[in-house]
């Protein structure tokens, strides 16, 4: 199979599949659910094979793609995946056909509408991350919005519409302000070579001014412009008040892709584009970053606790978790910096498998509430088992895929930082308290509520969506180094160590 | 003795400011129209001075121009206000608010 | 003079053919709407051909009537958009009119004779020959926006209109004749020679400042927008998709050929004052729309907010600035039409159908109208793939390469809450329903319809591949004077 359009091939074709789906009759859901699966397993398929033929000890970009797209400004449609990039896909595209299986009787209502606005959301999620041109990468990230908006707002739960629209404005205020710093990055690569661009590879090589302070430092300004869009998708500490509202309306299956995918574009842009193109604003905002991941694991934590709803919990121990990964890119180290990418890949796994078991009960019980159940273990044990197995997961249990991550980011940035490293460690302490007291009250207090009595254990499709994310968490558990050496290079050239 | 420009540049300047304070403080539709004349006129006016202070003909056939398009303005100001009162016998303009401004 | 007349064919074709369309409606009373429609979209349809000739026989750079009138690029840009606009517009009337019984005849023509004011204001390089174009265009948008005068909301829009659309005209009069008195030329490339080559007098800056109120008013931009919401609310809707998009494009036509052409001597005094105005107007236009239920209304706060950001574009100025506008006109022609469109559609019972509650369950009755209506939202908010997020993408980089990042900052954070707005037209279509909305019935509209769905095409098209929509437009922007 030739590479020279696999890269298309794995944005495009979600996205296309899903506006041809737009043509179909409303009444035809059976056909509109088979061939979204379908089309979400091909892409899986494309981003196995570029896993098969990536190069992971180059570390540039590869099976590039670039044609021009506006000529004028130097606009281009330029695709390239290094092993960063390869790493968030293969979890993009992993997560995809789970979604669709875990909604496959839960959604029922304008299904049509479901899948396609799922495939777009695919489709803006892939591009983002493998496009090489900002400008490229500024439409794809928009992109995400529409379809996002959509399936909180239609699908959602009660307070679905304040949900969508405050997803919407916080993550439109960040971003507009990206838009300027970008068009700005490439006015000043314009003003130092005379040519406009816009690939991220010509941004590398513009070296914006210091200056002095911070309203009169052009890398400083445009490292908080694109910080602050990054930031507020993170979501970093105190940016993360939509995060609870959007992860608790939107369905599962939204739930699943905000948690697994679209939280990771944050770090994902922090590492792509701050780290390389702002490098002296990222080293004056390491100790603002750092003391905001470390309040964002603790507060995270704390409020985690005091959830009375599953799915908020789990919300708020997100909130947690990406704090660590902020804290491993901020610590700056090679070790730290990896294990932040191995704990991107380690949250869309763990969180996407608890949001996928939450919902399991949802359907079930019409109720999130942990006081609504109780007991659990007894009536559904292959349930227990699987979601024993995501919160150890989670709370980093060694063996499993979490522990390995935040071992790397905790002892990768502990020679730069002791004390920071200390006051995260108790984070890690208390997501074992609150995960484990939520997994006692649901699963092993006494059986007090009838209706929990009959309730039905896992069905095979329930199975069939929560293997490969067991499997993976596993591998990573045992096997670290199959993911780390894919992206060890790419890291390396990124944090220019 | 000719009468200086300043003169004429002076009084179309309070012409023109009369006319702008009927728009916007009268409240009849014939007042607000009369102003609007007063303002054409005032551009009009500086026009024929700045002209022949200029020593060209440009300005004048402006005003020419100027005048007959103050013609069709008033038509159809006129038109629109008899519209209006067949409709509410009134041409009170404070009296057209059913929207809110 | 073959040449001249060459050069001034179209508007001479049009200005007949419109006389034909009245005569002929006169003749026909109120029974033959098709084909009257048909008679004025052929009618504008045969003046693009004779645009086309006429640019093609005459040199771009020459000058005509003594100087006074041109068709460069920038000219025919602007024709082909006006008349495009007069077409669309008249298709849109067709199933209005009809439905709501006014003749046909007149209206017509007055469109037709609004796009002949609109496309000499283009053309002229003459102070006098903009004056007399703006003020056709002016006069026969007064009567149009009373035209349904079985309505007082239509009449009370045309008197609000003719009031303070005069006074502006009475303005910018002043003001030219200020600039004459200083300069002693109406012509605006030698009105630039003499404000460069002399320091300009203070009744000079005097009547630079009025002509800027006078053509801020035109544009709808802050603090001279209070007339838009009522008048765009009473009009006739297709009246209203008219004048968002036509005489606003004719009125940025003027400014930049005036302001960017004959004043650019004097840009250190008004582009502050245009600055200043442009932020104001993105902010006030978009927080005002905030509040709005009716979506008329909403939408004409909309659109101070868009004059607005075209307004960024004139004040980064240059090529890339013209170029901008030029492109963002376009834009905005074909997203404002499409979604005044769709209110046409909506309102089946008179004035009913308006307000934003009339939007809940939409989607579901009618999807592929609906479809088209959150596509013209997200061109409206500037969301990519679509055609605004390409317009302001050109107006900020111009304004952002120009050294004006603060007045980009302000135009993005009023991007975002724009979006708040017309995301509550969509999330009514899309998201509220079965909680008792009872969608309301679009009336049966072909060619509203059909002028929805070409709309709808574009704004993809030219949100997905704007270069050569680009090219057309710079091709034409360098030929405002100065440049």
């Amino acid at each position: 199979m030739p590479t020279d359009f696999l890269l298309s091939a794995i944005v495009l074709t979600p996205g296309v599949v899903g506006l041809l789906l737009l043509a179909t009759p409303r009444e035809a859901v059976r056909l509109q659910r088979w061939v979204s699966l379908l089309a979400s397993v091909a892409t899986l398929v494309f981003a196995a094979v570029a896993w098969s033929r990536i190069d992971p000890a180059n570390a540039s970009f590869q099976f590039v793609e670039a044609r021009t797209w506006l000529p004028s400004l130097g606009i281009g449609y330029r695709l390239g995946m290094d092993g960063i990039s390869l790493v968030l896909v293969l979890l993009t595209a992993l997560l995809q056909p789970i979604v669709f299986i875990s909604s496959w009787r839960s959604i029922h209502d304008k299904v049509k509408g479901y899948v396609v606005a799922m495939l777009l959301l695919e489709t803006g999620v892939l591009g983002a991350f493998l496009a090489t041109d900002m400008f490229l990468f500024y439409v794809f990230w928009e992109l995400m919005l529409v379809p996002m908006y959509f399936i909180i707002g239609v699908w959602g739960g009660e307070r679905r519409i304040y949900a969508a629209v405050k997803f919407v404005l916080f993550t439109l205020a960040g971003s507009l302000l990206m838009l300027v710093a970008i068009i700005y990055l490439s006015f000043v690569f314009h003003s130092q070579t005379g040519t406009w661009s816009f690939a991220y590879e010509d941004m590398l090589r513009a070296s914006v001014p210091m200056g002095q302070g911070f309203w009169h430092s052009p890398q400083m300004l445009l490292f908080a412009a694109f910080a602050l869009a990054f930031a507020i998708k993170v979501p970093i500490f105190p940016l993360h008040t939509w995060l609870p509202d959007a992860h608790t309306e939107a369905p599962t299956g939204g739930s699943i892709i905000l948690a697994g995918v679209l939280l990771k574009l944050g770090t994902y842009g922090l590492l792509r584009f701050n780290r390389p193109l702002f490098p002296e604003a990222w080293q004056r905002a390491t100790p603002l970053f750092l003391t905001l991941a470390v309040i964002g694991i603790v507060y995270g934590a704390l409020v985690a606790w005091a959830q009375k709803d599953m799915k908020k919990l789990v919300a708020y121990s997100s909130v947690t978790h990406m704090g660590f990964i902020v804290l491993g890119l901020f610590a700056g180290t090679l070790t730290s910096t990896q294990g932040a990418l191995l704990q991107m890949v380690n949250h869309g796994l763990s969180t996407g498998a608890l949001f996928l078991l939450v919902g399991v009960v949802y359907d079930r019980r019409h109720t999130r509430m942990i006081e609504d159940f109780g007991g659990l273990a007894a009536v559904m044990p292959l349930y227990t088992g699987a979601f024993l197995i995501a919160t150890l997961s989670s709370i980093g249990l060694p063996g499993l895929n979490g522990f390995v991550g935040e071992f790397l980011i905790l002892t990768g940035a502990f020679p730069r930082h002791p004390a920071v490293v200390a006051v995260a460690a108790t984070g890690v302490v208390l997501g074992a308290v609150y995960m484990l007291s939520l997994v006692r009250r649901v699963f092993w207090n006494p059986l007090a509520i009838e209706a929990n009595r009959s309730l039905p254990d896992l069905t095979w499709r329930e199975v069939l969506a929560f293997a490969p994310l067991a499997f993976f968490m596993v591998w990573i558990g045992v096997h670290p180094g199959t993911f780390l050496s894919l992206s060890e290079a790419a890291v390396r050239r990124l944090i220019g160590g | 003795m000719t009468v200086p420009i300043s003169h004429f540049v002076t009084f179309a300047a309070v012409l023109f400011a009369i006319g702008a304070a009927g728009v916007l403080l009268r409240r009849s539709g014939i007042s607000i129209l009369l102003g609007i004349e007063l303002m054409l006129n005032a551009a009009n006016l500086a026009l024929v001075a700045f002209g022949r202070q200029h020593g060209q003909l440009d300005a004048q056939v402006f005003v020419f121009f100027v005048m007959a398009v103050a013609a069709a303005e008033v038509a159809v100001g006129l038109a629109l206000l008899v519209a209006i009162f067949r409709k509410q016998r009134s041409i009170d303009v404070d009296r057209l608010n059913v929207m809110r401004w | 003079m073959r040449a001249d007349l060459i050069a001034l064919l179209p508007e001479l074709m049009l200005a007949t053919l419109a006389m034909a369309v009245l005569l002929a409606g006169l003749a026909s009373g109120k029974a033959r709407h098709g084909l009257l429609g048909a008679g004025a979209v052929l009618a504008l349809a045969a003046t693009g051909v004779t645009l086309w000739l006429a640019a093609g026989a005459t040199d771009p750079g020459a000058h005509f009537f003594s100087g006074m009138f041109v068709l460069d690029h920038f000219a025919i840009f602007f024709k082909a958009l006006f008349l495009l606009t007069a077409a669309l517009v008249v298709l849109l009337s067709h199933d209005y009119l009809k439905r709501n019984d006014y003749r046909p005849g007149e209206y017509l023509a007055l469109v037709m004779f609004a796009t002949v004011g609109m496309m000499t204001m283009a053309s002229g390089v003459n102070l006098a020959v903009i004056y007399v174009g703006l003020e056709l265009m002016a006069l026969s948008t007064y009567i149009l926006a009373g035209y349904f005068r079985r309505e007082v909301k239509s009449h009370e829009a045309a008197a609000k209109y003719f009031v303070l659309g005069a006074m502006s005209s009475g303005i910018l009069l002043y003001g030219l004749s200020l600039i004459y008195g200083a300069t002693g030329t109406l012509d605006l490339a030698t009105l630039a020679r003499v404000l460069a080559s002399a320091k300009p007098g203070p009744s000079a800056l005097v009547g630079v400042a009025l002509l800027a109120c006078g053509f801020l008013f035109k544009v709808a931009a802050v603090p001279f927008h209070v007339w838009t919401p009522d008048v765009y609310e009473g009009a006739p809707t297709p009246i209203t998709a008219f004048m968002s998009v036509g005489p606003k494009a004719a009125a940025f036509a003027m400014f930049l050929r005036v302001f960017i052409g004959g004043l650019a001597p004097l840009a250190a005094s008004w582009i502050w004052l245009v600055g200043v105005a442009a932020a104001l107007t993105m902010i006030w236009g978009n927080v005002a729309a905030l509040t709005q239920d009716n979506v008329k209304r909403m939408l004409a706060y909309s659109s101070i907010a868009h004059a607005g950001y075209a307004l960024v574009g004139l004040v980064a100025g240059g090529p890339a600035g013209v170029n901008s506008v030029l492109f963002y006109m376009l834009v905005y022609t074909v997203t404002n039409i499409g979604a005044f469109g769709f209110v046409i559609l909506l309102e089946s019972r008179g004035y009913a159908g308006e307000t934003v509650a009339d939007y809940a369950g939409l989607a579901r009755r009618h999807p592929a109208a609906a479809f088209g209506m959150l596509l013209f939202m997200l061109s409206l908010g500037g969301i990519p793939p679509t055609a605004g997020f390409m317009g302001k993408l050109y107006l900020f980089a111009a304004a952002v390469n120009a050294g004006y990042v603060w007045l980009v900052v302000v135009a993005v954070l009023m991007s975002a809450v724009s979006l708040y707005y017309y995301l509550r037209i969509v999330l009514q279509m899309y998201l509220r329903e079965g909680d008792g909305a009872e969608p309301a019935t679009l009336v049966a509209a072909p060619w509203t319809e059909r002028v929805i769905w070409a709309c709808g095409v574009a704004v993809l098209v030219i949100g997905l591949l704007p270069a050569p929509f680009l090219a057309a437009a710079r091709a034409m922007a360098g030929a405002v004077g100065l440049l």
